[in-house]
């Protein structure tokens, strides 16, 4: 008997033991929280954020990201302050993906030096007024805290008075509206933010009310905000990452709003018009393939673009992605480029004119080798059906080909150039300007000239795009440049992934109309 | 007694340095690069000078060896390092994430029990009769489905159809029911056959038909099968803690509960070392710990074992 107690002792320990070791956590989480009212834990109990009081005017959203700090500097936390309404930059983009005033109400180019000049009455949420020091500031911190703006410290940053600063470079640097235009380079208060990572004090239209650390967000209206009236009393932003049950918190109505909508969600709400509204426009992450040209020759890699046929697989992705042209949406200036419509016919005599000929399994061969080519993938953001699509088309005209998929692409693939085919994902307009990716993409030693690509006029005209400041040239020189590219078959631009919102009749303003990933809620945004 | 249990310490230690070794070993192996994975998460390209630096601040550049003393130094120090992914404490997120694996782990286990435990017992004595057969259909249709069905269908019929519960939970009793109902269904599936199988046995046992041909109630026949059928269901619970504790990230993640499970799997995919490496640290000694004591708990629970 004695025994029994023992094993019955012993069980029960193992099941206690276990559940046991939360109890000290959970504490802990909930004793944390903050004396600028941001509530902060991690335990299971504090994973939801506060509900909106009887009569408010909330919104409530879902997102599937969500970040450990709200530090508008680091990594791409500002992304998010963004979002949630609390911080802004000088600048802002726009539905034309252009550079517009926000905190500064303009930026003007001397030769290496910008001269920006403050909006009038720009205050933080606590009141305090952005000056031209506290901008130098946030810049320079900016550079200290994020690799990707440590190029910052290369420039002589300086407050010229209280509203004017300027920013000399030691080259010529256009693209300096766009750069301050870009979330990370949100202000904030430096003086008067005692917790960066769970209070930062900002200028948006939106205060933090609550915050979880990769959890649930809520913020509550900027009474003091600089920009005027505020529609919203607040908004509440539910971490969620799976798209089934977003649909189904959508059809229970726990949330008013949400984007990166699923191709299945889509459908029901397309099929329910008089509940949702869906707004989808092309955004500016790209899915685009580099065709090798060390290993593939030009009649190969211009069949190869004359037969994949981007308007069926962007059917096939049923909505989520929008046929690309270029790399860049065509509703920009520098987005004006041609390409040669599909034509598979046109395509086997090609092939055929180089020698091909179709063999007895319908695949064309050359010299007693078939013509098979390996395409490269890694699956994410719809590349591995972007690769059987292809296939298949391919396969249709005689060229055969096996698929190779890879974990990580820039340390495979990307990085040896061992591909015929190397299908890719990114951000091809991080902030209204072409540079960013056609010197990444199509510049000598860029990260993604890896499939061979060398023309000494595009390197020139690459170099005149890094120095020339008026956009309507930027954008003449970008679409020769890209069009360059796109003559000598090396590279298929293939879909711009959709910027596609869903939102309860009735609300607006939820950044659907703009095809950057970096904006949510703002003064504007309206529940009726 | 002493000498046993420093002997168990000093195993469990050898498999935890083995195991952190080639865990270590197959990460580093393994291609991707965390620093690339945390500069690049939002789609956006870097130059290769910035990839360097950052490689180099994480000391992902260090030769392997280096890396592996390092990183071993810390936790004998008590130190788990910072997570690659976002400098948050290792420590911290690893406790955060277990206490609400376990509290979802716990309450599917002892649910799962009080469910399966009588389930088991009725197919069992009514074997081959209409209760068995119902029970083995179900049994056969909960484990055949996978978690993520389960758990959409439970929410789109207990949050959309009969409105009794949120889709957007939050971290209450209410909140927990659904996680805990997804994860248990298969669970209850598994005990119902696996006990079933064990009861039948213990029915055909000799001391059973002596019983009933002493007339003795059939309720105190069934007290005696749970009885005897304990060591078995220690056994069961033993391998089920390691697979809940480890195993629920679906579930965590369709229900936003803020378990281990999710935080692995996105540890994985942002290739963040020391939150992995943490991981298996604390999850090998779970097991190993849990293994253990399912063992003593056995040896206790039945007397063959013991002679």
């Amino acid at each position: 008997m004695k025994k029994r107690v023992i094993a019955f002792l012993m069980s029960a320990m193992l099941i206690a033991g276990v559940t046991g070791c939360g109890a000290p956590a959970q504490a802990a989480a909930g004793a944390a929280s903050t004396e600028t009212a941001a509530a902060v834990g991690t335990g299971a109990a504090e994973a939801t954020a506060a509900p909106a009081a009887e009569g408010e005017k909330v919104l409530r959203t879902a997102a599937s990201f969500a970040y450990p700090s709200l530090d508008v500097h680091k990594e791409y936390y500002g992304w998010y302050t963004s979002i949630y309404g609390i911080s802004e930059a000088l600048f802002k983009m726009n539905e034309n993906s252009e550079a517009v005033p926000c905190l500064a109400k303009d930026a003007v180019a001397d030769g290496n030096t910008w001269t920006v000049t403050l909006n009038d009455g720009v205050t933080f949420s606590n009141g305090n007024p952005l000056t031209a020091d506290m901008v130098v500031r946030n810049l320079k911190r900016a550079a200290e805290e994020n690799s990707r703006f440590a190029y910052l410290s290369d420039f002589t940053i300086e407050a010229v008075d209280d509203k004017t600063i300027t920013i000399t470079t030691p080259e010529i640097y256009p693209t300096m509206k766009n750069d301050l235009a870009t979330p990370e380079l949100g202000m904030m208060d430096l003086d008067s933010t005692t917790d960066f990572d769970n209070a930062p004090v900002c200028t948006g239209p939106f205060v933090i009310d609550t915050f979880i650390p990769e959890g649930d967000v809520t913020v509550k209206k900027n009474d003091n905000y600089w920009g005027g009236d505020v529609k919203l009393d607040g908004a509440i932003f539910y971490y969620m990452q799976e798209d089934d049950p977003k649909l189904l918190a959508m059809q229970s109505g726990e949330i008013d709003c949400y984007n990166s909508v699923s191709s299945a969600a889509l459908e029901v709400y397309n099929a329910d018009p008089a509940q949702y509204n869906v707004v989808s426009i092309p955004g500016a992450r790209l899915q685009f393939y580099i065709l090798n040209e060390n290993r593939l020759d030009d009649a190969v890699r211009e069949a190869i673009n004359l037969t994949v046929d981007k308007d069926k697989i962007a059917e096939y992705l049923s909505g989520t992605v929008s046929p690309a042209v270029g790399p860049f949406s065509t509703n920009t200036a520098y987005g004006q480029v041609t390409v040669p419509p599909v034509d598979t016919d046109k395509a086997k005599e090609l092939l055929e004119a180089d020698g091909y000929k179709l063999g007895a399994d319908g695949i064309y061969e050359k010299d007693g080798e078939k013509l098979s080519i390996d395409i490269a993938y890694y699956a994410a953001r719809s590349l591995d059906t972007l690769a059987l699509l292809i296939q298949e088309q391919l396969a249709a005209i005689g060229v055969d080909s096996t698929l190779s998929v890879y974990e990580d692409p820039d340390s495979t693939y990307i990085a040896t150039g061992d591909f015929d085919l190397a299908l890719y994902c990114s951000i091809a307009d991080k902030s209204g300007d072409p540079l960013y990716f056609i010197d990444s993409t199509l510049s000598d030693g860029g990260y993604y000239d890896c499939g061979g690509f060398d023309d000494d006029h595009c390197q020139e005209l690459i170099d005149q795009l890094r120095y020339e400041i008026d956009p309507a040239k930027r954008a003449d020189l970008a679409n020769e440049i890209v069009q360059i590219a796109i003559d000598d078959n090396a590279y298929g631009y293939v879909g711009l992934f959709n910027h596609t919102t869903v939102l309860r009749n009735g609300v607006s303003g939820f950044a659907e109309n703009l095809p950057f990933d970096f904006y949510g809620v703002s003064a504007e945004t309206d529940i009726q | 007694m002493i000498k046993k249990i420093a002997g168990k310490i000093i195993g469990l230690i050898v498999i935890l340095l083995i195991l952190s070794f080639f865990v270590f070993l197959l990460l580093y192996l393994a291609p991707g690069d965390p620093a690339e994975k945390r500069l690049t998460s939002q789609g956006i390209v870097i130059t290769k000078e910035v990839l360097q630096a950052e490689q180099e601040r994480l000391g992902l550049l260090k030769p392997f060896f280096v890396r592996y003393g390092e990183w071993l130094l810390g936790v004998i120090r008590g130190d788990f390092g910072l997570s690659f992914k976002d400098d948050r404490p290792v420590a911290a997120k690893l406790a955060a994430g277990l206490q609400n694996t376990c509290i979802l782990a716990m309450a599917s286990l002892v649910f799962s029990l009080l469910i399966s435990y009588p389930l088991a017992l009725l197919s069992a004595m009514r074997k081959d009769r209409i209760a068995d057969h119902i029970i083995k259909v179900f049994s056969f249709i909960g484990n055949s489905l996978p978690n993520f069905l389960i758990s959409v269908l439970l929410m789109y019929f207990f949050c959309i159809k009969l409105n009794l519960f949120p889709v957007i939970a939050d971290g209450s009793l209410k909140g927990l029911f659904l996680p805990m109902l997804s994860l248990s269904i298969p669970m209850i599936s598994r005990f119902t056959r696996q006990m079933r199988s064990e009861m039948i046995l213990q029915l055909s046992e000799d001391y059973v038909t002596g019983m009933r041909l002493r007339g003795v109630k059939e309720r105190y026949i069934a007290v005696n099968i749970i009885r005897n059928s304990l060591g078995h269901v220690i056994t069961i619970i033993g391998l089920q803690i390691g697979t809940l504790m480890a195993g629920s990230v679906v579930i965590e993640t369709i229900f936003r509960w803020p378990g281990i499970g999710k935080l692995v799997m996105d540890s994985i995919t942002s290739r963040d070392y020391p939150v992995i490496m943490g991981f298996v640290l604390v999850m090998g000694t779970i097991y190993v710990v849990i293994n253990r004591l399912t063992d003593l708990c056995y040896h206790l629970l039945d007397p063959r074992v013991r002679t």
